[in-house]
């Protein structure tokens, strides 16, 4: 069974993660971790609960969000739409009120609806290593992962995150309105100049094997009035674009469907 | 790895037990204190039968580590009143026949008891939400949804605590 260590510091947390490498998991919340079987001989866990970050700070132009700030706390504390509409789609209260943000940026899929609102708002991460900080936009952190799995990237401290300056719309497709694992995941914003889309960030969760932003989408709308035409040619851009996963929750044929119809449902409440 | 002495606060009491390492909040709950209240459904979080407060919020017990509990006040269904008589909230789920066999009872009682404590006055889409972590493979949900909304209606009568 593994041993629990309880950091005081994000240096001393830093330092335990690169020194035990793979035998180390961070436990946040628990709500993924404390329902895998543990391996009999030995590891740690490296709790984050006394590295104080379950703070959100509101700062000029955004806000500074703790990676163990929990689902609940950060709907209250960061008044975005579209992000209090993902933390509500997160398993049922008490799961909000356990699962971390930070957590859910590691989820594995079916799980990560969290990915695709923070993905579409721009959000900066920062992890602490042993050779210090490192911020990378969220793209490049889901970029890295490998098989659906994470990269060791050391411990993430903090989303940093802009009051976005456009819309954004987020919705999850899903069997059951509650508590209930995605079909797919869609999140959309854009920036217009008149009626014209000039930038947009369209991102979806469980469309591969990890969230991402798709271009093929993005690039169907820029320029467009957000028209019906544009909206079609986005949503089928999307279902060629992307390669889901069978699992018990969906086929690919049905998430592939799903990603194309709640794309165009996301650009349609932006139009 | 050895076992360790901790304290908890569970319901309003200063509880000192020996736990084994990574000894779940649940576990030790039923066979440390026998509050069996706190029910064993899945052990995954997808159940809901373990709901407890912890400092008024609704957390599931059997996905919390015993020593990362702290200082924090645990409550489970015994700690709704001191001398463990029916709570108005509990009056209402046997009016409405809301418990058939009682499994899950526990924890939509806690559950019901979180949302209530924040949203007196619940819709009934809101109370269906705030009981969504909860299963029940029994009364079909809707005599339970019935006993939240007579409970609401009661404690806006009244002007009373949940419990
Ligand atoms: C009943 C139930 C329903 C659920 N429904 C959903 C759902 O609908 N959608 C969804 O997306 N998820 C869902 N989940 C999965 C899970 O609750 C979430 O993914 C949650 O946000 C994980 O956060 P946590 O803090 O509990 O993470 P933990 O379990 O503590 O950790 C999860 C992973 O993240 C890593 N990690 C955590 N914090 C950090 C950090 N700061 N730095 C580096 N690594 C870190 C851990 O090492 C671990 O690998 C559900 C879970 C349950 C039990
Ligand atoms: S036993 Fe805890 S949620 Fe099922
Ligand atoms: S009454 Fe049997 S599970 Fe709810």
């Amino acid at each position: 069974m593994p041993e629990l260590l309880r950091p005081g510091s994000i240096d001393e947390a830093a330092d335990l993660i690169a020194r035990h490498g793979a035998a180390a998991a961070v436990l946040a919340g628990g709500t993924s971790l404390m329902r895998e079987t543990y391996p009999s001989d030995g590891g740690y866990l490296i709790g984050v609960d006394r590295l104080g970050l379950d703070r959100v700070v509101a700062r000029d132009g955004g806000w500074s969000v703790g990676a163990a700030v929990s689902l609940s706390v950060l709907r209250e504390a960061v008044p975005i739409a579209a992000l209090q509409a993902a933390t509500r789609e997160i398993g049922g209260p008490a799961v909000q009120n356990m699962a971390t943000v930070g957590g859910n940026l590691f989820a594995r899929a079916p799980f990560g609806d969290l990915a695709p609102a923070l993905l579409a708002l721009g959000a900066q991460l920062v992890f602490a290593t042993a050779d210090g900080e490192t911020t990378q936009p969220i793209e490049d952190f889901y970029a890295g992962w490998a098989d659906g799995a994470p990269p060791s990237t050391g411990l993430l401290t903090r989303i940093e995150l802009d009051a976005p300056s456009g819309d954004c719309a987020y919705l999850k497709c899903a069997r059951r309105r509650y508590s209930t694992p995605s079909v797919v995941t869609v999140a959309a914003s854009v920036q217009k100049d008149g009626g014209t889309v000039t930038d947009a960030r369209i991102a979806l969760s469980g469309a591969h094997a990890q969230p991402t932003r798709c271009a093929a989408a993005e690039q169907a709308v820029i320029g467009s009035s957000l028209d019906e035409a544009a909206i079609a040619a986005a949503a089928s851009a999307t279902e060629g674009a992307v390669e889901p996963r069978t699992d018990a929750v969906a086929s690919d044929w049905y998430r592939r469907r799903m990603t194309g119809v709640f794309v165009g449902r996301a650009l349609a409440a932006l139009a | 790895m050895e076992d360790k002495l901790i304290r908890l606060a569970v319901n309003g009491r200063d509880e000192a037990v020996v736990i084994q390492p990574l000894a779940t909040l649940q576990d030790v709950l039923r066979d440390k204190l026998e509050l069996n209240a706190v029910k064993s459904g899945c052990g995954q979080g997808g159940c809901g039968s373990c709901s407890v407060l912890v400092d008024g919020e609704l957390q599931l017990s059997c996905l919390t580590l015993a020593e990362r509990v702290g200082d924090a006040e645990v409550t489970t269904l015994e700690g709704l009143n001191e001398t463990n008589a029916i709570v108005p909230l509990q009056q209402a789920f046997i009016e409405n026949y809301a418990a058939q066999c009682g499994y899950c009872t526990a924890g939509m009682v806690m559950a019901a008891k979180a949302l209530l404590d924040r949203n007196p006055a619940p819709s009934r889409d809101e109370i269906v939400e705030g009981l969504s972590g909860n299963l029940c493979r029994c009364t079909g949900f809707a005599p339970i949804v019935r006993a939240v909304q007579q409970a609401a209606q009661a404690l806006s009568d009244t002007g009373e605590e949940a419990s």
